[in-house]
């Protein structure tokens, strides 16, 4: 708790600063304030097997999902800075926490490469690397939460990414972490390090269309004593026409992510999310997923997971949007799982553009 | 086991360091939008290669930055962009994922035209998105007007010298060059915009301000309500309102935009012309160059 106070004194702090420079209306200062964005994500949600308690960060009923500001500018002719802290409420409590979700420099200076240090979101699957806000639908899929925890793998470390020379877009990222990852790399050893693969490919398929396909995996220590590895991969077809391409638009995507942790109570874990995305109007989208978990030997009599998931998205501009998402979940030995969900998200200030 | 892994990771890495391209005779442009890339062109001759990001028949505010761009800039000793926050959405992503130093913003490797020629619709005082999707330095569709795309071809020209020394002179004197074609085929321009009688045109959004203000035409109406807001049937009505009272004879609707709104309007005024024009070279077949664009809005106006 007292931290929190302490995140939270210490950023309004930050921005009355800033509002102070920009309040003295100096150009100079002003134009050395880091770009400052926000963005407020609301819920109502109503799930067949969801909590009625508001002391659960996910309940059923009206609550502020999410509140996400983010800082970036560069910090001299070396280095580029980018923080953002993440608002929301903290499990078994009705109060809001801040956490540190993205905090990280990383070079614009060198030739090929970029170097990160700082806590970032792990180049493992294209799902692991986004924002609450910029999540395809509602929620992540399954497996996602299910192998790498509601927060996905988003741990302090050092990644380098290259640019391979080829005639398309070969991307080879390596990254060491820190292992604090509840669900994977729980070890307590603070020297513990895990690594992250990830090749990543995009090819131009035409003026209208891509395909992207990307493998990548980890390693690092856990709890037990054992070694946990998560490996996977992503494909992604793009298509946007060249022409009228403002009002309509077809993404399909598939991602695939298994886990072996040895000497964990779920040793092997694995799963799979197929959705298309299409946007038949300037500001509309309709959406259909379709997931399974439980990919692991039948042996091992673990249960598995289907979902299957709707979604409706209206944008009145690129600053606002508001989605519908009905879910039908089956579980092995539960009573199928029904849930619907309203979601707003604004945004304001100078938002960094979205990864393609 | 750990410290060969490390070690073959590093040696990777050095490798991709050090395999850089290999030298190119002739300077490598990136421009963001096909009218850039054409007056690159015109300005550079056999002496750069050039490509372009944003096709003619996209809108230049909101194209999507696929990691294939960054792997052309990857190789790029100069982009050239429009500025004037055309490409605030999409340019600095593929910037920063080149990892090309040489093309990094402030240096000599990244230069946006708009910072050579004086801005229209510059907003004054505070401004906020509930006016849509305002620029605060200015419209920054220029391209549209020959005599600042002179001026910005003069400017270019300099900074292809400081790249390419050699070559300094050519470029300057193509520069000279085309800025003189353009002044004199304004003056044509001019002539046969003023025989054709038309004063007043209505747009979809607010791209062709600089060619109606270098052609003395006047744009009373916008079929967008906002910058970046699509048209509402409220606003459509007092288009129309505004056609009557003003007796517009011609809508141009750019052709990125969906030119179906204007059926509504042609019901209820069918005197109304409607031409779904190019705003881009490559915006249209037969459109390759900036004069091929200009002629064409220039004929559009005159009806043929």
């Amino acid at each position: 708790m007292r931290r929190n106070i302490i995140y939270v004194l210490v950023l309004l702090f930050s921005l009355s600063s800033l509002a102070a420079f920009a309040a003295a209306g100096a150009g100079a200062s002003k134009a050395f304030n880091p770009d400052i964005s926000a963005n407020f994500l609301g819920l109502v949600l109503r799930d067949t097997r969801g909590s009625n308690l508001r002391t659960d960060a996910r309940h059923n009923g009206i609550s502020f999902q999410e509140g996400e500001l983010q800082f970036t500018a560069d910090v001299d002719p070396y280095f580029r800075a980018s923080a953002l802290f993440s608002v929301a409420q903290k499990d078994n409590s009705t109060d809001f926490g801040i956490d540190p979700e993205e905090v990280y420099a990383e070079s614009i200076a060198l030739p090929v490469v970029t170097v990160r240090i700082g806590k970032f979101k792990a180049a493992l699957g294209k799902n692991n690397q986004l924002h609450t806000h910029a999540y395809p639908f509602i929620d992540q899929p399954l497996i996602n939460q299910d192998l790498l925890g509601t927060e996905g793998l988003n741990e302090a470390g050092v990644s380098a990414a290259a640019l391979v020379p080829a005639p398309w877009f070969v991307e080879l990222t390596l990254q060491g972490l820190g292992t604090n990852n509840a669900k994977i790399f729980n070890s307590q050893q603070s020297g513990d390090y895990a690594g992250v693969a990830s090749l990543k490919n995009l090819w131009d398929l035409s003026d209208s269309a891509t395909f992207e396909f990307t493998v990548f995996g980890t390693e690092g220590p856990n709890a037990g004593g054992g070694q946990s590895y998560v490996y996977g991969s992503d494909a992604i077809m793009k298509w946007r026409p060249a022409e009228g391409g403002k009002y309509k638009a077809l993404i399909w995507q598939t991602e695939y992510l298994r886990g072996n942790l040895l000497r964990q109570a779920t040793p092997q874990l694995s799963g799979i999310a197929s959705w298309l995305q299409y946007q038949f109007a300037e500001r509309w989208w309709v959406q259909a997923r379709a997931e399974y978990e439980g990919l692991q030997p039948k042996s091992m009599e673990l249960g598995s997971k289907r979902k299957q998931s709707l979604l409706l998205g209206f944008f009145p501009s690129e600053f606002s949007g508001f989605r519908v998402q009905y879910d039908h979940l089956l579980a092995d030995g539960q009573k199928d799982g029904h849930d619907i969900a309203l979601q707003w998200n604004f945004s304001i200030g100078a938002h960094p553009a979205h990864a393609y | 086991m750990k410290i060969k892994l490390a070690t073959l990771a590093l040696l990777s890495f050095s490798g991709l360091l050090t395999g850089a391209m290999p030298a190119q005779a002739k300077l490598s442009v990136i421009a963001a939008t096909p009218d850039i890339a054409a007056l690159v062109a015109e300005i550079g001759g056999s002496e750069v290669t050039v490509d372009t990001i944003a096709k003619g028949t996209q809108d230049p505010h909101y194209i999507e930055a696929k990691p294939s761009y960054m792997t052309k800039m990857s190789h790029a000793d100069l982009v050239v962009a429009v500025g004037l926050d055309l490409e605030v959405g999409w340019m600095p992503s593929i910037l920063r994922g080149a990892r090309n130093p040489k093309i990094a913003p402030g240096s000599n490797g990244f230069f946006e035209l708009g910072s050579t020629i004086e801005p229209l619709e510059v907003p004054e005082g505070k401004i906020t998105r509930a006016e849509g999707d305002v620029h605060p330095f200015g419209n920054p569709h220029f391209t549209l007007d020959p005599i600042r795309m002179g001026i910005a071809g003069v400017a270019l020209a300099e900074r292809l010298g400081q790249l390419d020394a050699p070559h300094a002179a050519a470029y300057v004197t193509r520069a000279k060059a085309f800025q003189k074609r353009m002044a004199d085929k304004t003056k044509l321009w001019q002539a046969r915009i003023a025989k054709s009688n038309v004063k007043e045109i209505v747009t979809y959004h607010k791209t062709l301000t600089y060619f109606f203000s270098r052609f003395g035409l006047k744009n009373p109406a916008i079929l967008e309500p906002k910058p970046g807001i699509p048209p509402t049937s409220g606003h459509i009505m007092e288009v129309i309102a505004t056609i009557r009272e003003k007796k517009i004879p011609l809508i141009m609707v750019e052709n990125y935009f969906d030119p179906t709104v204007t059926n509504r309007i042609k019901e209820d005024v069918p005197a109304v012309r409607v031409a779904v024009v190019p705003v881009a070279v490559e915006g249209a077949p037969g459109i390759k160059t900036l004069d091929d664009l200009y002629e064409k809005l220039v004929a559009t106006v005159e009806g043929k």
